[in-house]
Protein backbone atom coordinates (compact mmCIF):
# COMPACT_ATOMS: atom_id res chain seq x y z
CA UNK A 1 0.00 0.00 0.00
CA UNK A 2 2.38 2.72 1.17
CA UNK A 3 4.45 2.27 -1.92
CA UNK A 4 1.11 2.82 -4.18
CA UNK A 5 0.62 5.54 -2.26
CA UNK A 6 3.88 7.33 -2.89
CA UNK A 7 3.26 7.95 -6.53
CA UNK A 8 -0.14 9.60 -5.20
CA UNK A 9 0.50 13.03 -5.82
CA UNK A 10 -1.26 15.90 -3.31
CA UNK A 11 -0.88 18.54 -6.26
CA UNK A 12 -3.96 16.28 -7.60
CA UNK A 13 -5.87 15.91 -4.89
CA UNK A 14 -8.48 18.38 -6.49
CA UNK A 15 -11.09 17.61 -8.85
CA UNK A 16 -10.41 20.24 -10.60
CA UNK A 17 -6.42 20.06 -11.08
CA UNK A 18 -7.23 16.38 -12.09
CA UNK A 19 -9.57 17.88 -14.53
CA UNK A 20 -6.78 20.62 -16.24
CA UNK A 21 -4.27 18.74 -15.80
CA UNK A 22 -6.34 15.69 -17.96
CA UNK A 23 -7.38 18.36 -20.08
CA UNK A 24 -3.93 19.32 -20.97
CA UNK A 25 -2.57 16.01 -21.42
CA UNK A 26 -4.24 15.63 -24.32
CA UNK A 27 -4.48 19.09 -25.73
CA UNK A 28 -1.26 21.22 -26.64
CA UNK A 29 -2.29 23.93 -25.41
CA UNK A 30 -5.95 25.64 -24.18
CA UNK A 31 -6.79 29.25 -22.94
CA UNK A 32 -8.85 29.75 -19.58
CA UNK A 33 -11.78 30.51 -21.56
CA UNK A 34 -11.59 26.86 -23.08
CA UNK A 35 -10.63 25.59 -19.89
CA UNK A 36 -13.45 27.09 -18.17
CA UNK A 37 -16.23 25.70 -20.55
CA UNK A 38 -14.95 22.10 -20.68
CA UNK A 39 -14.89 21.70 -16.79
CA UNK A 40 -17.79 24.24 -16.28
CA UNK A 41 -16.21 25.61 -13.50
CA UNK A 42 -16.23 29.48 -12.01
CA UNK A 43 -13.49 31.78 -12.48
CA UNK A 44 -12.04 32.16 -9.33
CA UNK A 45 -12.19 28.94 -8.65
CA UNK A 46 -10.05 28.08 -11.95
CA UNK A 47 -7.84 30.58 -11.39
CA UNK A 48 -6.98 29.96 -8.03
CA UNK A 49 -6.20 26.02 -9.06
CA UNK A 50 -4.36 27.08 -12.04
CA UNK A 51 -1.73 29.61 -9.97
CA UNK A 52 -1.22 25.89 -7.55
CA UNK A 53 -0.42 23.93 -10.47
CA UNK A 54 1.59 26.36 -12.05
CA UNK A 55 3.74 27.53 -8.78
CA UNK A 56 4.07 23.32 -8.66
CA UNK A 57 6.18 23.53 -11.86
CA UNK A 58 3.01 21.56 -13.81
CA UNK A 59 1.60 23.30 -16.59
CA UNK A 60 3.07 27.21 -17.40
CA UNK A 61 1.03 30.26 -18.36
CA UNK A 62 1.60 32.49 -21.78
CA UNK A 63 -0.70 35.54 -22.11
CA UNK A 64 -0.37 37.73 -24.97
CA UNK A 65 -2.91 39.69 -27.50
CA UNK A 66 -5.67 38.45 -29.72
CA UNK A 67 -7.26 41.41 -31.64
CA UNK A 68 -6.41 43.56 -28.75
CA UNK A 69 -8.01 41.10 -26.26
CA UNK A 70 -5.90 39.31 -23.64
CA UNK A 71 -5.46 35.96 -23.80
CA UNK A 72 -3.99 33.49 -21.59
CA UNK A 73 -2.79 30.17 -22.99
CA UNK A 74 -1.76 26.56 -20.57
CA UNK A 75 0.72 24.09 -21.62
CA UNK A 76 1.03 21.01 -19.48
CA UNK A 77 5.46 20.68 -18.81
CA UNK A 78 7.28 18.07 -18.81
CA UNK A 79 7.65 17.64 -15.55
CA UNK A 80 3.71 17.76 -15.34
CA UNK A 81 3.21 15.34 -17.71
CA UNK A 82 5.32 12.90 -15.80
CA UNK A 83 3.62 13.23 -12.25
CA UNK A 84 0.32 13.05 -13.68
CA UNK A 85 1.13 10.27 -15.82
CA UNK A 86 2.68 8.26 -12.54
CA UNK A 87 -0.67 9.64 -10.61
CA UNK A 88 -3.07 7.86 -12.85
CA UNK A 89 -0.58 4.58 -12.99
CA UNK A 90 -1.29 5.15 -9.02
CA UNK A 91 -5.01 5.23 -9.60
CA UNK A 92 -4.80 2.54 -11.94
CA UNK A 93 -2.77 -0.08 -9.33
CA UNK A 94 -5.17 0.90 -6.37
CA UNK A 95 -8.17 0.08 -8.13
CA UNK A 96 -6.66 -3.14 -9.92
CA UNK A 97 -5.62 -3.90 -6.20
CA UNK A 98 -9.42 -3.77 -4.64
CA UNK B 1 -13.96 -0.93 -1.67
CA UNK B 2 -14.71 2.19 0.24
CA UNK B 3 -11.13 3.45 -0.57
CA UNK B 4 -11.05 2.77 -4.12
CA UNK B 5 -14.37 4.06 -5.37
CA UNK B 6 -13.57 7.72 -5.35
CA UNK B 7 -10.75 6.70 -7.51
CA UNK B 8 -12.52 5.17 -9.87
CA UNK B 9 -14.89 7.93 -10.33
CA UNK B 10 -11.78 10.08 -10.66
CA UNK B 11 -10.22 7.71 -13.31
CA UNK B 12 -14.26 7.62 -15.25
CA UNK B 13 -13.55 11.13 -15.00
CA UNK B 14 -10.47 11.59 -16.25
CA UNK B 15 -11.02 9.83 -19.21
CA UNK B 16 -14.49 11.45 -19.66
CA UNK B 17 -12.44 15.08 -19.85
CA UNK B 18 -9.63 13.59 -21.97
CA UNK B 19 -12.01 12.46 -24.51
CA UNK B 20 -14.51 15.31 -24.60
CA UNK B 21 -11.78 18.08 -24.39
CA UNK B 22 -9.94 16.36 -27.25
CA UNK B 23 -12.55 14.98 -29.95
CA UNK B 24 -15.66 16.68 -31.03
CA UNK B 25 -17.97 13.99 -30.00
CA UNK B 26 -21.41 15.60 -31.43
CA UNK B 27 -21.03 14.75 -34.78
CA UNK B 28 -23.77 13.44 -36.13
CA UNK B 29 -24.19 9.82 -38.34
CA UNK B 30 -27.67 11.39 -39.44
CA UNK B 31 -25.34 14.26 -41.41
CA UNK B 32 -23.45 11.98 -43.35
CA UNK B 33 -26.34 10.18 -44.71
CA UNK B 34 -28.34 13.41 -45.57
CA UNK B 35 -24.69 14.66 -46.91
CA UNK B 36 -24.44 11.41 -48.77
CA UNK B 37 -27.88 12.11 -50.58
CA UNK B 38 -27.28 15.65 -51.43
CA UNK B 39 -24.07 14.36 -52.99
CA UNK B 40 -25.88 12.25 -55.14
CA UNK B 41 -28.49 14.96 -56.21
CA UNK B 42 -25.58 16.71 -56.78
CA UNK B 43 -24.21 14.60 -59.49
CA UNK B 44 -27.17 13.90 -61.05
CA UNK B 45 -27.50 17.67 -61.49
CA UNK B 46 -24.04 18.05 -62.85
CA UNK B 47 -24.14 15.20 -65.00
CA UNK B 48 -27.10 17.36 -66.82
CA UNK B 49 -25.87 20.39 -67.05
CA UNK B 50 -22.45 18.92 -68.38
CA UNK B 51 -24.71 17.04 -71.03
CA UNK B 52 -26.57 20.32 -71.77
CA UNK B 53 -23.49 22.55 -71.76
CA UNK B 54 -20.54 21.02 -73.73
CA UNK B 55 -22.14 18.02 -75.63
CA UNK B 56 -18.65 16.43 -76.44
CA UNK B 57 -18.20 12.98 -75.40
CA UNK B 58 -15.03 13.99 -74.35
CA UNK B 59 -16.01 16.70 -72.00
CA UNK B 60 -13.52 15.32 -69.35
CA UNK B 61 -10.57 15.96 -71.42
CA UNK B 62 -11.09 19.42 -71.67
CA UNK B 63 -11.08 22.33 -69.22
CA UNK B 64 -14.90 23.58 -67.65
CA UNK B 65 -14.07 26.96 -67.95
CA UNK B 66 -13.20 26.55 -71.41
CA UNK B 67 -12.34 29.77 -73.81
CA UNK B 68 -13.88 33.16 -73.33
CA UNK B 69 -16.93 32.39 -71.86
CA UNK B 70 -15.47 29.39 -70.26
CA UNK B 71 -16.22 30.88 -66.39
CA UNK B 72 -19.70 32.15 -67.20
CA UNK B 73 -20.82 28.55 -68.52
CA UNK B 74 -18.93 27.19 -65.45
CA UNK B 75 -20.87 29.28 -63.35
CA UNK B 76 -24.14 26.96 -62.84
CA UNK B 77 -21.31 23.77 -61.98
CA UNK B 78 -20.41 26.21 -59.26
CA UNK B 79 -23.50 27.37 -57.95
CA UNK B 80 -24.80 23.68 -57.98
CA UNK B 81 -21.29 22.40 -56.09
CA UNK B 82 -21.80 25.43 -53.44
CA UNK B 83 -25.44 24.74 -52.73
CA UNK B 84 -24.34 21.04 -52.09
CA UNK B 85 -22.00 22.01 -49.92
CA UNK B 86 -23.61 24.83 -47.85
CA UNK B 87 -26.81 22.20 -47.43
CA UNK B 88 -24.72 19.18 -46.14
CA UNK B 89 -22.68 21.54 -43.97
CA UNK B 90 -26.27 23.07 -42.72
CA UNK B 91 -27.43 19.40 -42.07
CA UNK B 92 -23.93 18.72 -40.18
CA UNK B 93 -24.74 21.65 -37.91
CA UNK B 94 -28.31 20.75 -37.48
CA UNK B 95 -28.03 17.09 -36.07
CA UNK B 96 -25.23 17.76 -34.50
CA UNK B 97 -26.16 20.28 -31.88
CA UNK B 98 -29.38 18.27 -31.74
CA UNK B 99 -27.51 15.12 -31.32
CA UNK B 100 -25.31 17.47 -28.50
CA UNK B 101 -28.46 18.67 -27.04
CA UNK B 102 -29.92 14.97 -26.46
CA UNK B 103 -26.19 14.17 -24.84
CA UNK B 104 -25.98 17.11 -22.65
CA UNK B 105 -22.69 18.37 -24.06
CA UNK B 106 -22.59 21.55 -25.50
CA UNK B 107 -21.48 21.55 -29.56
CA UNK B 108 -19.62 24.72 -29.48
CA UNK B 109 -16.30 24.05 -27.62
CA UNK B 110 -12.46 24.61 -28.23
CA UNK B 111 -12.16 21.89 -29.71
CA UNK B 112 -15.26 22.39 -32.11
CA UNK B 113 -13.35 25.24 -33.47
CA UNK B 114 -9.81 23.49 -33.80
CA UNK B 115 -11.74 20.72 -35.70
CA UNK B 116 -13.20 23.10 -38.34
CA UNK B 117 -10.18 25.39 -39.02
CA UNK B 118 -8.15 22.12 -39.45
CA UNK B 119 -11.29 21.26 -42.08
CA UNK B 120 -11.64 24.95 -43.13
CA UNK B 121 -7.93 25.27 -44.31
CA UNK B 122 -7.36 22.26 -47.12
CA UNK B 123 -11.08 23.10 -48.44
CA UNK B 124 -10.31 26.45 -48.56
CA UNK B 125 -7.15 25.42 -50.79
CA UNK B 126 -8.98 23.52 -52.94
CA UNK B 127 -11.55 25.14 -53.36
CA UNK B 128 -8.88 28.41 -54.33
CA UNK B 129 -6.93 25.54 -56.66
CA UNK B 130 -10.22 24.58 -58.07
CA UNK B 131 -11.35 28.03 -59.15
CA UNK B 132 -8.10 29.32 -60.58
CA UNK B 133 -7.45 25.99 -62.07
CA UNK B 134 -10.31 25.40 -64.16
CA UNK B 135 -9.88 27.42 -67.32
CA UNK B 136 -6.61 25.46 -67.87
CA UNK B 137 -6.69 21.65 -66.39
CA UNK B 138 -9.31 18.86 -67.69
CA UNK B 139 -12.12 18.55 -66.36
CA UNK B 140 -11.38 15.22 -64.87
CA UNK B 141 -8.64 16.48 -63.03
CA UNK B 142 -10.80 19.82 -61.73
CA UNK B 143 -13.21 16.68 -60.05
CA UNK B 144 -10.82 14.64 -59.04
CA UNK B 145 -9.50 17.74 -57.33
CA UNK B 146 -13.03 18.26 -55.23
CA UNK B 147 -12.52 14.66 -54.02
CA UNK B 148 -8.86 15.08 -53.25
CA UNK B 149 -8.68 18.13 -51.14
CA UNK B 150 -12.13 17.19 -49.24
CA UNK B 151 -11.02 13.74 -48.18
CA UNK B 152 -7.61 15.07 -47.03
CA UNK B 153 -9.74 18.18 -45.31
CA UNK B 154 -11.31 14.86 -43.61
CA UNK B 155 -8.55 13.60 -42.28
CA UNK B 156 -6.86 16.83 -41.53
CA UNK B 157 -10.40 17.12 -39.09
CA UNK B 158 -10.43 13.85 -38.13
CA UNK B 159 -7.72 14.11 -35.67
CA UNK B 160 -10.62 16.39 -33.43
CA UNK B 161 -13.62 14.09 -33.68
CA UNK B 162 -14.53 9.83 -34.00
CA UNK B 163 -11.92 8.27 -35.21
CA UNK B 164 -13.49 6.24 -38.12
CA UNK B 165 -13.78 9.20 -40.00
CA UNK B 166 -10.14 8.92 -40.74
CA UNK B 167 -11.35 6.25 -43.32
CA UNK B 168 -13.72 8.43 -44.64
CA UNK B 169 -10.74 10.67 -45.42
CA UNK B 170 -8.76 8.39 -46.90
CA UNK B 171 -11.29 6.89 -49.14
CA UNK B 172 -12.37 10.15 -50.33
CA UNK B 173 -9.03 10.93 -51.94
CA UNK B 174 -8.42 7.19 -53.06
CA UNK B 175 -11.78 7.73 -55.28
CA UNK B 176 -10.00 10.93 -56.01
CA UNK B 177 -7.01 9.48 -57.52
CA UNK B 178 -8.80 6.52 -59.10
CA UNK B 179 -10.76 9.47 -60.85
CA UNK B 180 -7.29 10.61 -62.19
CA UNK B 181 -7.03 7.31 -63.47
CA UNK B 182 -10.31 6.28 -65.57
CA UNK B 183 -11.41 9.85 -65.97
CA UNK B 184 -14.19 8.86 -67.93
CA UNK B 185 -15.93 7.53 -65.06
CA UNK B 186 -15.43 10.86 -63.49
CA UNK B 187 -19.13 11.57 -62.68
CA UNK B 188 -19.68 7.91 -61.42
CA UNK B 189 -16.83 7.90 -58.94
CA UNK B 190 -17.61 11.47 -57.87
CA UNK B 191 -21.02 10.31 -56.76
CA UNK B 192 -19.62 6.98 -55.05
CA UNK B 193 -17.16 9.57 -53.30
CA UNK B 194 -19.77 12.18 -52.28
CA UNK B 195 -22.90 9.87 -52.14
CA UNK B 196 -22.44 6.65 -51.27
CA UNK B 197 -19.30 7.11 -49.06
CA UNK B 198 -21.27 9.39 -47.01
CA UNK B 199 -24.35 7.24 -46.64
CA UNK B 200 -22.29 4.42 -45.66
CA UNK B 201 -20.09 6.07 -42.98
CA UNK B 202 -23.12 7.73 -41.86
CA UNK B 203 -25.45 4.98 -41.64
CA UNK B 204 -22.16 2.57 -39.28
CA UNK B 205 -21.92 6.01 -37.29
CA UNK B 206 -25.58 6.13 -36.72
CA UNK B 207 -25.72 2.89 -35.68
CA UNK B 208 -22.53 2.33 -33.46
CA UNK B 209 -23.24 5.75 -31.62
CA UNK B 210 -26.66 6.23 -31.62
CA UNK B 211 -27.13 9.58 -33.01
Amino acid sequence: MKTILANFNKAFESRVRLGIMSVLAVNSSMDFTGLKETLEVTDGNLASHLRALEDAGYIIMEKSFINRKPNTRYTITEAGLDSFNSHLQALEELINKK
Amino acid sequence: MNQSDPHLEDIQAIRKLMEASSRFLSLSGLSGIVAGFLGLAGAVAAQLLITKISAPADWYMRPFAEGPDGYREFLPLVAVMAAVLVLAFSGAIIFSSRKARKSGHRAWTPVTRRMLVSLLIPLGAGGLFILLTAATVPAAVTVASTLIFYGLAVVSAGKFTFGEIHWLGVLEVIAGLVCLALPQYSIIIWAFGFGLLHIGYGLFMHLRYRG
